[in-house]
């Protein structure tokens, strides 16, 4: 019996929010709070919840620092940040690729 | 704020398609096509007077009948304005993603642009003392290959990989053939008009081009916070 490809995804990654954040991450390389914030259009306490799950789960790391007198967030998606994120697009489309065979399929 | 607004659903298909909008918004967020095209095309006109006014050096070889004409102080100007213009291109995508908040991929473009422009300086310095016999030849290739215009436009095609910027890559592509096919053939001539027409040319190529991206990305800048 083969398993089914829903349960390859990882809860914490497959969170709609949190896979944007990752996302951006692996595009931007670093990616500063406020952007992920207007891109992902989420009040800040959300996205500091979401930053959160991914930090403790060794996704991404979080650095806090100044550019001039304002204060930045960056983050940077890590090592195992990278192979979850790909793991999830991989899972994703094979999920797409099952529903839309069985759609086709007769009976 | 809603998060449903930028995520409709759970649905597969649609985390996927999102997954795909957000990185090409990132992508577009880090494009500044506009500014290196721009310099270089500022490099390419300034260099048609430092060749125009420079001493010329004209060494033929008799048989076959083959001229090389070239000016020494276009060998210290171009590595120099080369150098100096990736300095400038690396500050000014580093500063701009400071201030939209998003990194940026100019690095792997500005240490690529800098090893090629040192590679074919020397390359174009010993081809100076050592023609191509055979101008329209692979040799003949090689000798404008170790000019500055295919060192700007082999290190655009990094540029256009690091973007992932097709439409760079077309415009890349247009404007290496014409320094590879250039308009004399390779064969100009030592006295002036002729030889500023490639020099012009490659220059309107590079400053339409980048005129065009300044224009196109110009709506997707967002002020910076």
């Amino acid at each position: 019996m083969t398993r089914h490809p829903a349960n390859g995804l990882d809860d914490t990654v497959h969170q709609r929010v949190r896979l944007g954040i990752l996302t951006i991450a692996h595009q931007a390389r670093r990616v500063e709070f406020s952007y992920l914030r207007n891109n992902l259009e989420l009040t800040a306490g959300n996205l500091s919840q979401h930053l959160g799950v991914l930090e403790s789960a060794g996704l991404i790391t979080i650095e806090k620092g100044y550019a001039g007198k304002r204060a930045r967030t960056w983050v940077t998606l890590t090592k195992a940040g990278q192979t979850a994120l790909a793991e999830e697009i991989a899972q994703l489309k094979l999920l797409i690729s099952q529903i839309e065979r069985a759609g086709t399929a007769p009976g | 704020m809603a998060t449903e607004a930028a995520y409709p659903g759970d649905d597969p298909d649609r985390l996927l398609s999102n997954t795909r909008e957000l990185a090409q918004r990132v992508r577009k967020d880090q494009r500044a096509t506009w500014f290196p095209l721009l310099v270089f095309a500022l490099l390419t006109f300034a260099s048609i007077p430092v060749r125009r006014y420079s001493g010329h050096h004209l060494d033929c070889l008799a048989v076959p009948r083959v001229c090389t004409v070239y000016s020494d102080a276009e060998f210290v100007y171009w590595p120099i304005a080369l150098v100096l213009a990736y300095v400038a291109i690396a500050a000014f995508y580093i500063r701009r993603s400071r201030a939209r908040g998003v990194g940026t991929r100019v690095r792997p473009y500005a240490i690529a642009g800098i090893i090629i422009a040192v590679a074919l300086t020397g390359v174009a310095l010993w081809e100076v003392h050592n023609p191509p016999v055979h101008p329209l030849g692979p040799n003949g290739l090689a000798y404008h290959l170790a000019s500055p215009g295919a060192a700007i436009g082999l290190a655009l095609l990094v540029l256009a990989w690091a973007e992932r910027n097709r439409a760079l890559l077309l415009l890349t592509l247009a404007y290496l053939a014409a320094v590879l096919v250039p308009i004399t053939f390779g064969w100009v001539q030592p006295n002036p008009p002729w030889y500023v027409y490639p020099a012009v040319f490659q220059g309107s190529v590079l400053l339409l081009g980048g005129i065009g991206f300044a224009l196109a990305q110009r709506p997707l800048r967002s002020p910076a916070p």
